[in-house]
């Protein structure tokens, strides 16, 4: 024991010297580990109130625990199954149309001829990346209003009788978030394919055209084999947000006639805690969600590792 | 890709495809805003009867003027302004100071507050949670409710991470020999040497703020507080607010639907502009800070 201490002290002596020593740095560090502890890991751990009957004059201390119980009204809640329904459908097609975008938009990019319209294309391309969410919607849902410039151009050209309902459709919605996010990200998601077919060895496309491969062959054959680890990589990784819907298109480009198909379980949490003030419910639900989106993150990691032997963490 | 060898019938085809497919995609992505710029500058009523497509028909500036003429809209205007640049100056300082200390390896504890950033990247408290933290240390209904929350970003912090790293070790330490502090060597050494980063860590943030909806919908009642985008939000939805502009001109207030449309567009705009004429001479750095933090990834 005394040995124990006694080999114990120094170096913990030591430690305070080399910490007083450096006690600038370390208090350049300590606001942001504050910050993290006050903004990140206090509601980490208020989610704590899902397992209680949270009230506002109570705290998070005082207020009564009920178990499972949110759980169990959530599970027999039929417009949480509806919200998880859409949420989940809304991202496998994500995945499946709006993914693939950049890499075919970074094929095109690469074939173009003129430099000086590459150039345009690529640098008009970024732009809606930075405007916001909330800009883009309303200009997406005023350009296609029953009396929008659509609309309008459809019926002088005579190819539709009456306006189409374009965001009073459920059947609509799904397509046009689709489109909207395409509109949105598919240029600066080409940025990482544009660098990764910069980082092609040229001299495989020289010996490809000694060998007489044309265009379309050099695509197929050099141009996309390249892509393909980067693209299978991000698209398993992309895999770990299928439980995650898309908060600001359910809100912003959703409204009460789409809702059955634009309703997401975020929003739905939101409603619930914000607005009906059902604060241990919505975090329940949010829980419930955030669990199952971590387990596939997890999942997706993992089987990135045994696929491609690439992992995030 | 000027080839010196001849063009084949393949490689003519196939230029003549991209050129077709890549006009499309540009005329997709530009023309929506364009459209938005020749609607605001036509005269509101005229502009309703349709058939606006290449140029304004009856120019007017008269829909921007009430924008700068309405006090909500302005004071909207003015308080997304000032939250960007305090909240880019801050975060990015913030942040930088942070990320400079986690990037020494003498760092005592470095693999703890390491680990204690990272979690946060993988998980979170969630809108609920975070919705009472405001309340409880009073930031509802803030304008500070902006600026702290957003005060260190943990992605920016690896951006930064990144490239302190790779600055030569000689800089400090010639730094030190002649006396100065840590913090002195980062403020007047290492920071003036960061310049690509911190532009891209600053358009990153700046864009953020000046793009965000969700927290004056969500966390702000107070109307005088919300910014931008909010408003355009409400205004979609809620025709109440053309009932509320002072100093409409008078041939604006006999169609009132057609003109709040009109200033929608123009509202959208004002807020797209200021993006759009920055981001071209900063693109460079961007591209570089998206591949750094893409490459980490």
């Amino acid at each position: 024991m005394k040995q124990l201490d006694a080999s114990l002290k120094p170096k913990s002596n030591r430690t305070w010297k080399i910490f007083k020593s450096q006690l600038t740095l370390q208090m350049m560090i300590l606001p942001c580990m504050l910050f993290l502890l006050i903004f990140a890991y206090i509601p980490l751990a208020g989610n704590i109130i899902a397992f209680q009957d949270f009230k506002i004059i109570s705290g998070f201390t005082g207020s009564e625990f009920v178990g499972l119980s949110n759980f169990q009204e959530m599970f027999s809640d039929p417009t949480f199954y509806m919200a998880m329904k859409n949420t989940v459908i809304l991202s496998l097609f994500y995945l499946l149309v709006v993914f693939p975008a950049p890499l075919l938009f970074a094929l095109l990019i690469n074939e173009i001829p003129f430099v000086r319209f590459r150039k345009i294309l690529q640098t008009t391309s970024y732009l809606p990346h930075f405007i916001s969410f909330a800009m883009v919607a309303s200009m997406w849902i005023i350009l296609l209003d029953s009396q929008g410039v659509v609309n309008q151009s459809l019926l002088t050209l005579q190819l539709i009788q009456h306006p189409i309902e374009f965001w009073t459709d459920p059947d609509l919605f799904r397509p046009l978030s689709l489109l909207v996010s395409i509109w949105k990200e598919t240029g600066w998601g080409a940025i990482i394919f544009l660098a990764a077919v910069a980082g092609i060895n040229p001299d495989l496309y020289e010996a490809a055209m000694m060998d007489g491969a044309g265009r379309i062959k050099r695509i197929i054959h050099i141009t996309l084999p390249n892509l393909i680890p980067l693209f299978a990589i991000l698209f398993i990784l992309k895999i770990g947000t299928l439980f995650t819907g898309n908060l600001d298109h359910s809100i912003l480009l959703g409204n009460s006639f789409n809702k059955e198909s634009s309703y997401v379980i975020e929003y739905y949490s939101l409603q619930m805690g914000l607005e009906l003030t059902r604060y241990s419910y919505a975090t329940a639900v949010s829980l419930f969600q955030a669990v199952m989106s971590l387990l596939l993150v997890l999942f997706a990691n993992w089987f990135s590792g045994k696929v491609s032997g690439n992992r995030l963490f | 890709m000027r080839s010196p060898i001849k063009l084949t019938r393949e490689d003519k085809i196939v230029n003549v495809t991209v050129i077709i497919v890549g006009f499309i995609a540009f005329v997709a992505t530009f023309y929506p805003l364009y459209y938005l710029l020749i609607y605001s500058l036509n005269d509101p009523v005229d502009a309703a009867s349709g058939q606006l497509y290449l140029f304004p028909r009856q120019f007017t500036l008269s829909n921007y003027s009430v924008i700068f003429l309405d006090d909500q809209l302005l004071n909207s205007f003015l308080v997304t302004v000032a939250r960007t640049f305090l909240g880019t100056v801050t975060g990015v300082l913030f942040t930088a100071i942070g990320a400079y200390a986690l990037s020494k390896e003498r760092l005592l504890f470095r693999k703890v507050y390491s680990l204690v950033g990272l979690v946060t990247m993988y998980v979170s408290g969630g809108l609920i949670p975070t919705y009472l933290l405001l309340q409880k240390v009073h930031l509802l209904n803030s304008f500070w409710v902006y600026i702290i929350p957003s005060l260190f970003n943990i992605f920016n912090a690896l951006l930064f991470m990144a490239f302190f790293r790779q600055m030569p070790k000689e800089l400090e330490e010639s730094a030190k020999v002649d006396g100065a502090g840590d913090f002195y060597t980062f403020m007047r050494i290492i920071l003036p040497l960061s310049k690509p980063v911190l532009a891209t860590v600053a358009l990153f943030v700046a864009v953020n703020h000046w793009n965000d909806w969700f927290s004056s919908a969500y966390f702000v009642s107070n109307q005088q507080l919300w910014t931008l985008p909010t408003i355009i939000v409400r205004m979609l939805s809620d025709t109440a607010i053309i009932e509320n502009m002072q100093n409409l001109p008078p041939n604006m207030r006999t169609d009132p639907l057609s003109t709040l449309l009109a200033i929608k567009y123009a509202t959208l705009i004002v807020t797209v502009l200021p993006i759009t004429i920055v981001y071209p001479f900063i693109q460079k750095y961007f591209v570089q800070g998206m591949m750094v933090g893409a490459i980490k990834a």
